[in-house]
């Protein structure tokens, strides 16, 4: 299978290098879908310059990434497009290792259920089959790469590929077992944008069954667990954070990233939902809006625990996608990211009931953000609104989207339990309904 | 000065230019008129009659035309601007058409309109001027010697309280209404759909068309323009500031660009400029021969810059705590065994 992805990287990598040299490169690096204030390029590069002038870069609104951005592109700066180039791939390679364990764990699980009876006896045409298998990470890697968002992502030189390639990485870890690299990475990817601590619950839950620990409330060997699990986590975040205060010596960047994820305070348009709203709220409520809003990105956490204690890599799946659908700056890299997640889930296809409605809505939207930016800021015969109802319909797409896969996996759950042919009480055939 | 914008303040626009219009009709050059326009009507979506503004009924008067040189326009109108114009403090890199070049000997007019209140003058849907920041403007105007003597009309509702705070010397003010009474839209036009101008500004035109550069008309011909019979408010104006007797001031120093002439039949004959001849450059310093583009940097030196010296670096204790936690998990991860492969 290496010889496939290595095609895949060439082609992603030729595609990428040539939008490089056009004249599109710097069209893309404007668009506000694709670059925000948090992962603009081009505030790397005057955080980096305002260091060059001896002023510390988080003195003004400007840079908002993290101190190890800041090392890491001090050295880097004039590599920056093979540096962006090589986290897509970076990112794609872990994904394809990633789902080619995965794979192998359902598969065994799936034997080890089907040994156990644990299945009904007509659900033959459910069952996923190593043939149908084999293609999958070479299909999730492609989906990555060859995602026109994560091309455009790459060519803006936006950081949201660093943040993806870290997040992949911790997906790596955690299938493959470590604990200790799944914490490290994740709190790696808790340091640079604050949301993937959501991720903390899947990760647990995946190790958990990896290890075969039952996750009853009572248990005394999950709460240990737990505990390392946590400790590890927080021990890595503080500990990065304990230096990036050495790079600058001050605790400025804290306000600077996280009280400005946390906060909203510049309401640039972009594909969320936050600007909007917080563009025409009065002052007094806007404190109340604000904590309701990041509570809703957070909130989901729990229920989906709860529901999908089971199904940990499918919760990550809901997770990610819940992540980038209600962060405070999203971008068209993190939808990249969760989407290249969509072909592992490829056996759901017969149960998805609105794909195709969705996948429309998600491409005209798609093209109709340019267009209305354009009405709205060039042409000044449009407003606001017009923008906003594209962002609305293209969020509610992707809530929709990742409602039908979550309807999808869990009818297909039932039907493996209770086979195919569903009758009610007095003979009738019935139908799932998610309530 | 119009200080509103949007469509249906179609009205305001057509005020000012009328002004405009009659003001160049008698002489005065564009150089010498500073004028603000808060919206664009004539290419607005909304004109069913592009490129024009009507001030008559039936389109019978396009006072827009080829010749109109607007100074502020859009946004760029809005009271900072105004008071900025007035008083002179301006930044240096401002055009001139965009100053008021006026000093000493200078009759200055200002036509306002727009929509107004008990004391104060909107501009723009978002911001005001008061009268008392009007009043001041005038005093710092008078101190810094920029007007002779200045005429004052405005035509808003209330405008009469726009000129109550006035305390500088040489000010005749006029207004379209009294405290407490709205100033009335003259006609709508059914074509365009919107009012086109102003009762009050609408008669005081048709005064002024009377007026030629050689007109003795005096002030108190223009005070008695739009009785309440025809205006339903009642104009006002002040004199108590001015020093002349309003009767003795012709329309046209104010409206128009009359020069007192004296026609002298003796010779005169100017002075050398005798300082002239200090200021020529010896020429044994001019160099021999001036350089050439090509050969003032040489490209050696281009294609070889080096990159640009970095100031900051990142401190060692940073980058020595980096690198040790990396190679910790490292080989946390892998083991210690493969330590000796990688020394």
């Amino acid at each position: 299978m290496a010889a496939p992805l290595v095609l895949v990287v060439l082609a992603a990598v030729t595609v990428r290098a040539a939008l490089y040299r056009s004249s599109l490169a710097g069209f893309i690096a404007e668009r506000v879908e694709v670059t925000s204030p948090l992962n603009a390029w081009k505030r790397v590069v005057e955080g980096l310059a305002l260091l060059d002038l001896g002023v510390s870069p988080y003195s003004g609104a400007i840079f908002h990434e993290t101190p190890l951005i800041i090392y890491l592109f001090h050295f880097l700066i004039e590599y920056a497009e093979l540096v962006f180039m090589i986290t897509d791939v970076l990112t794609a390679v872990a994904l394809y290792l990633a789902i080619q364990d995965f794979n192998k764990v359902v598969f065994k699980k799936q034997k080890l259920l089907i040994e156990l009876d644990k299945y009904a006896p007509d659900v033959a045409e459910l069952i996923q089959t190593p043939m149908e298998m084999h293609y999958i990470p070479l299909k999730v890697a492609l989906f990555y790469l060859l995602n026109p968002y994560t091309v455009m992502s790459c060519v803006a030189k936006s950081t949201c590929a660093i943040n993806n390639s870290v997040i992949a990485f911790f997906i790596l870890a955690t299938i493959k077992g470590s604990a200790f690299l799944s914490a490290v990475f994740l709190a790696l990817a808790t340091y640079q944008s604050l949301y993937p601590l959501t991720l903390f619950a899947p990760a647990l839950l995946y190790l958990l069954q990896r290890q075969f620990i039952p996750i009853k409330l009572k248990s005394k060997s999950f709460w240990l667990y737990t505990m390392q699990y946590a400790s590890l986590y927080l021990c890595s975040l503080v500990v990065i954070i304990c230096l990036s205060f050495f790079l600058l010596n001050s605790w400025d960047f804290i306000p600077s990233v996280y009280g400005f994820i946390l906060s909203v305070p510049d309401l640039t348009p972009n594909i969320g939902l936050f600007w909007y709203f917080f563009a025409e709220m009065f002052e007094h409520f806007s404190l109340f809006f604000v904590c309701v809003f990041q509570i809703n990105v957070f909130f989901y956490t729990i229920p989906l625990a709860i529901k999908l204690k089971e199904h940990p890599m499918f919760f990550m799946f809901v997770q990610l996608a819940i992540i980038s659908i209600f962060k405070s700056y999203p971008t068209v890299g993190d939808v990249a990211l969760y989407m290249a997640f969509l072909p592992v889930w490829n056996h759901l296809y017969r149960f998805l009931r609105n794909i195709f409605i969705l996948s429309c809505v998600l491409i005209f939207c798609s093209f109709l953000f340019p267009v209305l930016w354009h009405l709205w800021i060039y042409a000044g015969s449009a407003n606001s609104n017009f923008y906003y109802a594209i962002t609305l319909t293209f969020n509610i797409g992707q809530i929709l989207l990742i409602s039908d896969y979550f309807y999808a996996f869990l009818r297909r759950e039932y039907y493996l339990t209770h086979g195919l042919h569903l009758t009610r009480q007095d003979g009738t055939e019935a139908m799932l309904v998610l309530k | 000065v119009c200080t509103s914008r949007f469509w249906f303040n179609y009205r305001h626009v057509a005020n000012t230019l009328s002004v405009y219009r009659s003001v160049k009709r008698l002489g005065i050059p564009d150089s010498h008129i500073v004028l603000m326009l808060a919206d664009d009507m004539a290419c607005n979506p909304r004109n069913p009659k592009p490129a024009t503004v009507f001030s008559h009924k039936n389109m019978e008067l396009n006072v827009y035309g080829d010749d109109v040189e607007v100074d502020y326009r859009s946004y760029e109108v809005t009271v900072e601007n105004f008071l900025r114009v007035l008083t002179g403090r301006i930044p240096p890199s401002t055009p001139r058409s965009k100053r008021l070049l006026s000093d000493d000997r200078s009759n200055i007019l200002i036509y306002m309109t727009g929509h107004g209140g008990n004391g104060f003058l909107k501009f723009q849907d978002s911001e005001e001027i008061t009268n008392v920041e009007l009043a001041d403007a005038f005093e710092q105007m008078w101190q810094k010697r920029r007007y002779n003597e200045l005429l004052f009309i405005i035509d808003t509702c209330q405008g009469a309280s726009m000129y109550e705070r006035f305390y500088s010397p040489n000010i005749m003010a006029l207004a379209s209404s009294q405290v407490g009474e709205d100033s009335l839209s003259h006609q709508p036009d059914l074509g365009i759909g919107v009012h086109l101008m102003d009762r009050y500004t609408f008669y005081v035109l048709e005064f002024l068309e009377e007026i030629h550069p050689a007109s003795q008309t005096n002030m108190n011909d223009l005070f008695q323009v739009c009785p309440k019979s025809l205006c339903v408010s009642t104009p006002g104006h002040r004199t108590d500031l001015f020093q002349r007797d309003p009767q003795k001031v012709l329309i046209t120093d104010f409206f128009g660009s009359v020069r007192k002439v004296e026609i002298t039949s003796e010779t005169l004959s100017l002075q050398r400029d005798v300082a002239g001849s200090e200021s020529k450059l010896p020429e044994e310093e001019l160099a021999t021969e001036p350089l050439k583009y090509a050969e003032q940097l040489p490209v050696a030196q281009i294609i070889h810059q080096k990159p640009k010296q970095k100031d900051w670096h990142p401190p060692g204790g940073f980058i020595l705590g980096l690198w040790a936690l990396i190679i910790m998990v490292f080989f946390k991860t892998y083991g210690i065994k493969h330590m000796k492969h990688v020394f």
